[in-house]
C-alpha cells in the first residue's frame, strides 16, 4: 500500500510551565492510502486531536517523521484542512463569508470565492442561508458551514476533530450519512477523529485504537463493510460484531486506567 | 383593561418621565414655599428655564459650544488612533505588555486631571493644550479595554486562520480586531465620559472661551440659572454620545447581543 500520510514513531511532549510534562504521543505511526477514510478512538487525553493537529502543520511533533505525498509536513498547507468539533466560525461573517475565509486566506479572487462558496453552500444543503450569521444556525448548520469551509479550498487531506460530538443524535446520523455521500463523491482522505465507536465504524475503511496516554497505536480494524453504506447497514449483526471488536480492544484502555 | 396594558409596556419611559418630573417639581416647589432662598445664592428650576430660553437666543453659548467640541473631536480622535493599536499590540505581544505595563497601571489608577496645569504649560490655553488633555484622559479606556478584547479573543479562531495558512496580519484584521471592536466601543462610552472631564477642568483651569469657561465663570459671578444651563447642556452631550454608542454596540456585535439575558 503507498502511503500518501505517513506517520512514522511520531513522539510529542507537552511542557507547561511549573506541571509536570506530558508525553501526548510515544513512537506512534500510521500510514493511511490516498482516498481512504481512517478514523481514530481512544480514550480521552490519549493524543488523538493532539496528532490532527500534527498532520494539520500547527504542532511540530519532538522526533519521528510525518509525510504527506513523500513531503515533511512542516506547516499548514493547501492540501489539508480541518473541520472543528466547536465550528470555529467567525460570529462576524455570514454563512458565505464564512465558507469563502480559506480561499481568502490563499488569496483567491473574489468573484471566483463567490462562486466557490455558492456551489460549496449547495453542496451542504444550506441554499437559502447565505446571509445568515452564525449564531442564527443550529448546531447542525453551523457544522455544515464548517465542512463547506474546509471542502471549499479543494483539500485532498479532510481532518475532522470529533466534527458531530456537539451535536444531537439525530443531527448527528443525518450529518454522518451526508459526509459519507459527500465523501464518495470526491474521493478525499479523511482522518477522523471520534469517541464514538459507531460512528467510526459506520465512516471508516479503517478504525485505529490508541492506547491511554502516551497514546500508541494499540490495533487497527479493517472495516470491511461494502459501500455505499447506509444508514440500515447499522442494524445488521456484522455491524455489531464489528463494534463488538472495536469496543474489546478499546474497553481494556479504559479498564486499565480505572 | 387597554389603559392598563399601555402603561405596562411603556412603563419604563413613563416611570423615567414621572420621576424626572417629580424631581424637578419638588425643587421648584421647596424652593419657592419651604425654602425661599435668595436667588442669589440657590437657583430653582423655572429660573434656569428662563436663562436656558434667552442662551438658546444669544450667540455665545453656540460659540462655547463649538469651541469646545473642536478641542474634544481632536483629542478624542487621537485617542482612538493611538489607544487601539496600543491595545492591540499589547494585548497580542507578551513583550509589550510586559514593557508597557507599569506606565499604563499608574497612569490609569493616578487621578490624571492632576497633570492639568502641566499640559497648559506645555500645551498652551487654547485648543492644543484642552485637546492634550482630552486626549491623556480618553487613551486609557482604549488602551484598556482594546488590550481585554485581545486577550479574550477565541483560541479557536486563532487555530482556524493558521490552519488555512494565515499570517500574523491576517490574524490581526480577521480575527483579533473584529473580535475586539466590541470592547473598543464599550471602552469608547468610557472614554467619552472622561474626555469630557477634561475639556471642562482644561477650560476651569485657564480658559477665555468654551463651556467650561462658560459655567466657572457664571458660577464666579453668582449667576447660577447661568452655570446649570451649562451644566445640563453638558449632560445631554454626555447621554446623546453615550446612547450612541450602545446603540453603535448592537450594531457592530448582534451576535453578542442575541447572547444577553433581557
Amino acid at each position: 500500500m503507498a502511503s500518501f500520510i505517513k506517520a512514522h514513531d511520531v513522539s510529542l511532549v507537552f511542557k507547561a510551565k511549573d506541571r509536570e510534562p506530558v508525553t501526548a504521543l510515544t513512537n506512534f505511526s500510521l500510514d493511511i492510502a490516498q482516498g481512504e477514510f481512517v478514523s481514530i478512538v481512544g480514550p480521552s487525553g490519549c493524543g488523538k486531536s493532539t496528532f490532527l493537529n500534527i498532520v494539520l502543520g500547527l504542532i511540530e511533533p519532538a522526533s519521528g517523521v510525518i509525510q504527506l505525498n513523500g513531503t515533511r509536513i512542516s506547516g499548514p498547507g493547501q492540501e489539508r484542512a480541518m473541520v472543528f468539533q466547536e465550528f470555529g466560525l467567525l460570529p462576524w461573517r455570514s454563512v458565505t463569508a464564512n465558507v469563502e475565509l480559506g480561499l481568502e486566506l490563499k488569496g483567491v479572487p473574489s468573484a471566483k470565492r463567490a462562486a466557490r462558496a455558492t456551489e460549496l453552500i449547495n453542496l451542504v444543503g444550506l441554499k437559502g442561508f447565505e446571509n445568515h450569521y452564525p449564531h442564527e444556525l443550529s448546531g447542525g448548520m453551523k457544522q455544515r458551514v464548517g465542512l463547506a469551509r474546509a471542502l471549499a479550498t479543494e483539500p485532498e487531506v479532510l481532518l475532522m476533530d470529533e466534527p458531530f460530538a456537539a451535536l444531537d443524535a439525530q443531527t448527528r446520523d443525518l450529518m454522518q450519512t451526508e459526509l459519507l455521500q459527500i465523501w464518495e463523491r470526491s474521493k478525499k482522505t479523511v482522518l477522523f477523529v471520534t469517541h464514538s465507536i459507531e460512528e467510526a465504524a459506520y465512516l471508516s475503511d479503517r478504525v485505529i485504537v490508541m492506547t491511554a496516554r502516551p497514546g500508541r497505536t494499540k490495533d487497527v480494524i479493517q472495516i470491511d463493510l461494502p459501500r455505499p453504506r447506509d444508514y440500515e447497514m447499522r442494524l445488521t449483526p456484522k455491524f455489531n460484531d464489528i463494534k463488538l471488536r472495536i469496543w474489546e480492544v478499546l474497553r481494556e484502555e479504559l479498564t486499565s486506567r480505572g | 383593561m387597554a389603559a392598563q396594558a399601555f402603561f405596562t409596556e411603556h412603563r419604563r419611559l413613563w416611570l423615567a418621565l414621572c420621576s424626572v418630573f417629580f424631581l424637578v417639581a419638588s425643587w421648584e416647589l421647596v424652593l419657592t414655599y419651604v425654602f425661599p432662598v435668595d436667588p442669589f445664592f440657590f437657583t430653582k428650576p423655572s429660573l434656569i428655564a428662563t436663562a436656558f430660553r434667552e442662551q438658546l437666543q444669544g450667540s455665545k453659548l453656540w460659540h462655547d459650544l463649538a469651541v469646545s467640541s473642536q478641542a474634544f473631536i481632536w483629542g478624542f480622535a487621537f485617542a482612538v488612533i493611538v489607544g487601539i493599536p496600543v491595545g492591540l499590540v499589547m494585548g497580542w505581544r507578551r513583550r509589550v505588555e510586559y514593557s508597557l505595563d507599569p506606565f499604563l497601571t499608574a497612569l490609569y489608577a493616578s487621578p490624571l486631571v492632576a497633570l492639568a496645569p502641566l499640559f497648559i504649560i506645555v500645551f498652551g490655553v487654547g485648543v492644543l493644550g484642552k485637546a492634550a488633555l482630552v486626549f491623556l484622559l480618553a487613551v486609557f479606556p482604549f488602551i484598556f479595554n482594546t488590550f481585554a478584547g485581545v486577550k479574550s479573543t477565541d483560541a479557536l479562531l486563532i487555530n482556524v486562520i493558521r490552519s488555512f495558512g494565515g499570517n500574523e496580519k491576517d490574524l490581526y484584521l480577521k480575527v483579533i480586531l473584529p473580535s475586539t471592536i466590541p470592547y473598543i466601543v464599550a471602552g469608547a462610552r468610557l472614554a467619552i465620559g472622561r474626555g469630557l472631564v477634561g475639556i471642562i477642568v482644561g477650560e476651569f483651569y485657564a480658559a477665555s472661551e468654551g463651556i467650561g469657561f462658560a459655567i466657572s465663570q457664571a458660577g464666579d459671578t453668582y449667576r447660577l440659572p447661568d452655570m446649570f444651563v451649562g451644566i445640563i447642556i453638558l449632560s445631554l452631550i454626555a447621554i446623546i454620545l453615550t446612547e450612541l454608542m450602545r446603540r453603535l454596540e448592537l450594531t457592530v456585535a448582534p451576535w453578542r447581543a442575541s447572547d444577553e439575558v433581557r
